[in-house]
This record gives C-alpha cells, structure tokens and sequence, in this order.
C-alpha cells in the first residue's frame, strides 16, 4: 500500500508512477522500480499495488542510509549510488537530487541489461521524477 | 572468568525510546548514525529516525571493548533486527513511559526479540517515567512476569551517560554470573 506522505501530493505521486511505467516500458529488464522516502515508506511504484514493493521501500531506505554511513566514515563526499550484482540481476537506489524530504529510486532489474544502459535509463528516470517534483 | 575482548550488545525499542539518544551517551567516539528526516509524524512527532542502524563503541577499564548497536523501531525495518543481533551477548530493550501503548510495545519487543536472542540477557530501562508514582515500574514487570521472563527493569533518562552505564554494567553482571554459575546439566 502506498504511503499517504504529507509531503508528496496525490497528483505528484500519480505522476512520479506514470514516469515509472514509462521507465519500465522503455527498459524491458526492470522488474520493479519503487520511489521511496528516505524513511523508508513506498510513495509510487512499477508495478503497482506490489506487496514486496513495501519491503524493496524499507530496505533501500536503510541500505542508502548506510552507503552514506559508509561514504563518510571513509571521508568521501556525497554517496550516489548503490549497486548490487547478483547471479540473476541487479538492484540499484538512487538518490534524487533537489527533493524534501530526499527520496531514492530503487531498481530492481533481470541480468539481460547490460549494466551501463541500466545506470543510464535509471539516472534518467530520476531526472525526469525530479522535474517532475519539483513542478 | 577469561574477559572476551570485544562485545556486541544490542539496543532495541519502539521508535522514540531513545535508543540513539542512549549510544550517543555512552559511545567513546560520535556514533555512526542513520538517521533521517521522519515523515510519518503520526507515528511518533520527533524530527528524525534511524533506518538502519547506530552504532558506538566504547572501552571498558579492563581493556574489553563493547561494540553498541542500536536498531531501528519501526516494523518495517524489522529485518534489520535480526541481523544487528546475530553475535549479540545481551539486549537492552528501552521503553519511553509516556507512550500510550508503552506495556504493549515491552510485550511486542520482548516477544519479537527473544526469537533473535534466546538465551542472551535482557535489561529493561524505562524512561521518562512519571515522577510521583508510588511504584512506576511496577506494570511493566507484571508485563515480564505474564511472559514468563526474567529480566532487571531500570527507570532511566537516557541522555545521562550514568543511566545508560547502569544498564550495561547490569547486563555484563547478568553475563558474568551465568558464566561463573555451574549449570544442571555441567
């Protein structure tokens, strides 16, 4: 279930989920796609009404809060992004830029994407959800 | 009793029971934090929140150092709970008095979490306890008590470094007399 963010509108909400279906139809390999508040919540998603997609929200929320941990404790300035590799596919969060409070796309996608088309579509879908917010 | 030269102990508790206020208080060196903005203000009215972990550490007079871990509150970063426990030699379940929902949130944690810790130690500390009454402490050990558990319940203010000291050195006594106490079975 989508979280009801006080600081999302509906119709911003509604319009960050038509640019993840637009992700997902020009990008085969992705599985699911969840914008997510930094504490956490799932605010839209590919596909929609997608119980795991709550999950995929808390845990990149908290993988994202510790790659920063991690980028400070080694005196690197701002983590950007997160990518895991496995067997089968790979899983990305961004986070976006210019959003209150910061928000994060994650990505889940099968392994027949090549990894730099993936990073490309995805960093571009987060500029496209970040105009869109900011609108 | 071999002193071990490093520990991992665990503080949980509901959202807003102090759990990186409490690391903060007692950890050598500024803690690791992940806290964020909070945006669900009817959950809890507090600024920010932890989504994945704290974590301090601090050097006992013996040389023994003590990793601090604290958890998340809310349930769903519940799967962060088991893996911040996992090597853990006790637990410190913190509980703010003032919450509405303060005895279910003890019979809720101590449930969850004796699935993750079975036989490691339990300290209770209870804050912001309200001043006046003749016994503060006493529904959450009726709350132990139904659950069949054992376990020291502390009133505590947990930005005050001798509080939090209180409830490890409590945990690292239960520990002690476990290891130095001759079993049934030995």
């Amino acid at each position: 279930m989508m979280h009801d963010s006080p600081y999302l509108k509906p119709e911003a909400a509604a319009a960050a989920q038509r640019q993840l279906e637009a992700f997902a139809a020009s990008t085969p390999s992705i599985a699911l796609a969840v914008l997510t508040s930094s504490d956490g919540f799932e605010l839209a998603a590919y596909p929609a009404q997608l119980a795991v997609a709550q999950r995929i929200a808390a845990m990149s929320s908290s993988l994202q809060a510790l790659s920063e941990a991690l980028a400070r404790e080694a005196s690197l300035s701002n983590s950007r992004d997160l990518i895991i590799e496995s067997d089968d596919g790979t899983i990305l969060v961004l986070g976006l830029a210019n959003t209150a409070p910061r928000m994060s796309l994650a990505v889940v996608a099968s392994n027949k994407e090549n990894l730099g088309h993936l990073l490309w579509a995805s960093r571009n879908c987060c500029k496209s959800l970040e105009s869109g917010l900011q609108a | 009793m071999n002193t071990p030269q490093e520990l991992k102990i665990v503080f949980t508790g509901p959202m807003g029971a102090g759990k990186t206020t409490a690391i903060g208080a007692i950890s050598d060196a500024p803690p690791v934090s992940t806290e964020v903005r909070n945006t669900d203000r009817h959950a809890h009215s507090k600024e920010l929140t932890t989504v994945a972990l704290d974590f301090g550490q601090m050097l006992l007079e013996d040389g023994t150092a003590v990793r601090l871990y604290g958890t998340p509150g809310q349930q769903r970063f519940s799967f962060m709970w088991e893996i911040l426990c996992r090597g853990a030699i006790g637990l410190i379940l913190l509980i703010d008095a003032t919450s509405a929902t303060a005895t279910e949130d003890l019979r809720s944690f101590v449930e969850t979490f004796q699935r993750f810790t079975p036989d490691q130690p339990l300290v209770i500390g209870v804050g912001r306890v309200p001043q006046g009454e003749s016994e503060p402490l006493e529904r959450f050990e009726q709350v132990l008590a139904s659950e069949g558990v054992l376990a020291p319940v502390f009133g505590v203010d947990v930005r005050k470094r001798d509080d939090v000291l209180l409830l490890i050195e409590t945990l690292l006594c239960i520990l002690e007399t476990r290891i130095e106490e001759p079993t049934d079975d030995a």
